[in-house]
């Protein structure tokens, strides 16, 4: 039996996920390559890295987010075949709530606003039936326009966003997905469709495409220290667990716990990045970034103001006590640190 | 290369499609008919500019159909809610690597194909102050184009940018010559789509190094020490000079080209336009380049225009080119078979014609082919005494010449043939007028029954019992004695007269154009023009 084209690489914080798939773009300069994730912050962390080791975005590499990717590819080309007249489409709308009581055979209103421009939430349902209606003319357009296509943090991906990607991986089209369920904290949108998959199951959804699709898992971290990777590993006890290649140590080292009161010398000390679960939470005037913003960041040290539920979970080391999202969240601010994640108690 | 163009009420045209062939398209028309129009809009849709200006900062409401604007204000004043129109041109595109992300399905035809679209259509934003200007139709003269938006998209719904377009065309117009700052706005074009992307890069980097340079020169240094110890009467700040480097004064702007060592502006019309034309078909053969030409005889003299018309057909050998042309002799040399005969809806082919035939009009390159080809009916006859007696003719039965109405009459020798080759696949209503030289007119006749197979061509020759040739045949519808009268002459036997006639065709012919006298036409010529 031939081995699957396609690779997914799920792959365990600090693995150098998107560090594989830049390589390997920049290492086919004769295949059109597109690269597209769906985190602008992600998305501009890869053009950032591109532009550091290549000097400039080589001709042959395309960079887009996952919306554009969509509304460019699959949306607009064959938009008539869902609208009914050509040339509707501008951008897409991240604002408006989804409008209420249009039934989907109103197509015009139930996708677009006034302006032509896609409810973001709206945009892969689009997508998929676009394609569908007319034949699977976007994916054939999109094998005459691309030989390899890459996907940085596929998890992330759902819903409809999931039809797409089953699309891809059985068009002529070389797939690279690389992702962490591990690491899911956006969703692109709130639909039900595939609801079974979301986040952490994206590894089931790629279990049942094997004959297409070759699943690899990297279980090295490049970049926190063992007792790190321990603790992130005990949040899904599930999933393989993680060796550390980060042997340098530097104090302070692994999993900490910080009182009030010493939070101010650690930070004049260690330098580290203040982590929060979102703008409400007291930092105690320190700069912050949320949980959710930091994928993709390395820091030497972090220090995390806690939520109610990671503080329970400290205590009791029941990952089953923490709901999916914040269970990501806090793998997402551990993983972040090289050295030392300090907890603020 | 480009495969089709569909025009929606843009300027005369309200629903058009021409497709292209590779090579060579000559397009050929009456005055009005839309020649200009169609290079406009291909051009418009390649470059999203009309007569260099940007369509989307100067949308006229002129440029749209007048048809359509008519019937859109009438319904308005009917009182119903008309959509305003749109305004659409189309470009159909040959699918290759570069045009791969131009595919969909946005375009007038509902094909799943790559192609370009230029579209100003209604803009809903103005929705209020649109409401205002139909609530007066009587004061409605235009369409609202200040309510309009201008797209320029791929087949693909999304927007395109003039460096995204895959094809560049290269317009030359030569009796519109413009001129902006240094080299004008096309020859800049032309010059910079000959250099390869590495040379333009290297033009670049070398005038910016020179602009560069200029600063560092000894002598401006000094220039610019002294003007430091000046002190400011203005301002505390230091004030230097030096070259503006911004992207507003790249080489573009203050290179002028040269020909001979005098710049490009003050060579004369004619050589510009040859050169641009020149430049334009230097090109490199693996670029995706159109070239449009307009009239390429103008401001050019005959032996010129001979030697441009061979570059241009030497040159074009791979490429696609859009030509169009008044000149019968352009249009002979460069092959009838490439010709386009625009129509208001699109336009007319002459697939079909031997070898034989084009070469014909090849060699008889100043040949007048545009005549049939112009014409809204033609008489065909051998020389020019049959052209004046036909023409005689015709002003007896319908009280005008025939050029009044359309009606062309041609001589053509012995080569009726030829010129009902050309009038087969133009559907042209042709009349033949011929002798029968002794032979069986049903015979004569015969000979032409693959042409006259089509109802709008039809042959008449001289009958049977009135002689071989034009003259026996005019004497014997008429008497001697008037013919006597008419030439001032006065033959005693019919032998002797026709001898006369037939040794001074023209004279005799040119007699009867002018006589007052009524004169009986033989039946096959009132036939003809009947």
């Amino acid at each position: 039996m031939p081995s699957p084209r396609q690779l997914a690489v799920i792959a365990a914080a600090g693995s150098r996920k998107t560090e594989f798939i830049i390589t390997e773009a920049l290492a086919h300069p004769y295949k059109r390559v597109l690269l597209t994730t769906y985190t602008l912050n992600n998305l501009a962390c890869i053009r950032e890295r591109i532009y550091r080791k290549a000097r400039h975005i080589p001709a042959h590499i395309t960079i887009t987010s996952w919306y554009s990717f969509l509304s460019r590819h699959w949306c607009r080309p064959y938009q008539r075949t869902v609208l009914g007249t050509p040339g509707v489409l501008r951008g897409i709308d991240f604002q408006s709530d989804l409008p209420r009581f249009i039934p989907e055979s109103d197509a015009r209103r139930y996708f677009c606003n006034r302006a032509g421009d896609l409810y973001k939430d709206r945009v892969a349902d689009f997508a998929v039936k676009a394609d569908a209606a007319a034949g699977g003319a976007a994916v054939r357009r999109l094998e005459e326009l691309y030989d390899e296509v890459y996907i940085d943090e596929v998890q992330d991906l759902a819903y409809y966003d999931l039809d797409v990607l089953d699309s891809l991986l059985h068009s002529g089209i070389h797939v690279v997905v690389v992702g962490d369920p591990r690491q899911h904290t956006y969703a692109t949108n709130q639909n039900s469709r595939n609801r079974q998959y979301r986040g952490a199951r994206i590894v089931g959804w790629l279990g049942q495409r094997t004959d297409v699709c070759t699943i690899e898992h990297r279980t090295v971290s490049y970049r926190c220290n063992q007792a790190i990777c321990d603790f992130a590993d005990a949040l899904y006890p599930d999933l393989p667990t993680t060796t550390s290649a980060n042997l340098e140590i530097v104090e302070p080292t692994g999993i900490l716990r910080l009182s009030r009161a010493d939070l101010q010398a650690h930070v004049v000390a260690f330098g580290p990045a203040v982590l929060r679960h979102n703008a409400r939470t007291d930092t105690l005037g320190l700069p912050a970034i949320n949980f959710g913003a930091s994928k993709g960041s390395t820091f030497e040290h972090v220090v995390i103001f806690p939520t109610t539920p990671i503080r329970t979970y400290l205590r009791t080391r029941d990952p089953s006590g923490l709901a999916a999202e914040a269970r990501s969240k806090l793998y997402v601010a551990v993983t972040r640190a090289r050295h030392s994640a300090a907890f603020v108690i | 290369m480009l495969r089709k163009v569909v025009i929606r009420n843009y300027r005369l045209f309200r629903d058009f499609t021409l497709e292209f062939t590779p090579g060579m398209n000559i397009l050929v028309g009456d005055n009005d008919t839309g020649k200009s129009t169609v290079i406009e809009a291909v051009n418009l849709v390649l470059t999203g500019r009309v007569q260099n200006r940007l369509l989307a900062q100067d949308l006229s409401p002129y440029l749209f159909n007048l048809d359509i604007t008519h019937e859109y204000i009438q319904t308005l004043r009917d009182g119903q809610g008309p959509e305003p129109p749109d305004m659409i041109v189309d470009l159909y595109l040959e699918q290759s690597a570069a045009t791969a992300h131009l595919k969909g399905r946005n375009n007038s035809t509902d094909e799943d194909t790559h192609g370009l679209r230029f579209r100003a259509a209604y803009n809903p934003d103005f929705a209020l102050e649109y409401a205002a200007f139909i609530a007066e139709p009587d004061n409605i003269r235009v369409i609202p184009a200040e309510y309009y938006r201008c797209e320029w998209l791929g087949f693909d719904g999304n927007a395109v940018t003039a460096r995204s377009v895959p094809v560049t065309a290269s317009v030359i117009d030569a009796a519109a010559i413009r001129l902006q700052s240094g080299a004008d706005y096309y020859l800049q074009g032309i010059i910079g789509n000959n250099l390869t992307p590495a040379e333009r890069v290297e033009l670049t980097r070398t005038y910016r190094s020179l602009r560069e340079e200029f600063a560092g020169n000894p002598s401006i240094t000094e220039i610019n020490n002294k003007l430091k110890a000046t002190p400011g009467d203005v301002s505390e700040r230091e004030l230097s000079l030096g070259i503006d480097i911004s992207q507003r004064a790249s080489w573009e702007s203050s290179l002028v080209p040269h020909l001979d060592d005098l710049p490009f502006t003050f060579v004369g019309k004619g050589e510009q336009s040859s050169l641009k034309i020149l430049l334009a078909l230097n090109r490199r053969v693996d670029d995706a380049h159109v070239i449009l030409v307009e009239e390429p005889e103008n401001h050019l003299s005959f032996t010129r225009m001979n030697v441009l018309i061979a570059k241009i057909l030497k040159k074009c050998e791979n490429r696609q080119v859009l030509v169009t042309t008044h000149s019968s002799y352009v249009l002979n040399k460069l092959g009838l078979k490439q010709l386009v005969l625009l129509t208001e809806t699109g336009g007319l082919r002459l697939s079909g014609l031997t070898p034989g035939t084009q070469d014909y009009f090849r060699k008889l390159a100043g040949y007048d082919t545009l005549r049939l080809i112009l014409a809204q009916r033609a008489i065909l006859v051998e020389g020019p005494s049959d052209e004046l007696i036909v023409q005689r003719a015709y002003r007896d039965v319908h009280g005008v010449l025939p050029i009044h109405d359309g009606v062309d009459v041609i001589s053509v020798g012995l080569s009726f043939r030829r010129f009902l080759e050309l009038a087969v696949p133009l559907r042209r209503r042709t009349a033949v007028v011929t002798d029968n030289d002794g032979d069986d007119p049903a015979d004569v006749a015969a000979g032409y029954a693959d042409f006259t197979a089509h109802d709008f061509i039809s042959v008449h020759v001289g009958a049977a019992g009135g002689g071989n040739t034009l003259e026996p045949q005019l004497l014997a519808a008429n008497s001697r004695q008037a013919l006597n009268e008419i030439f001032g002459t006065s033959y005693a036997t019919d032998e002797d007269l026709v001898k006369y006639m037939t040794n001074n065709k023209t004279t005799c012919a040119l007699a009867i154009f002018e006589s007052e006298t009524t004169i009986t036409m033989p039946g096959y010529i009132r036939d003809a023009i009947a």
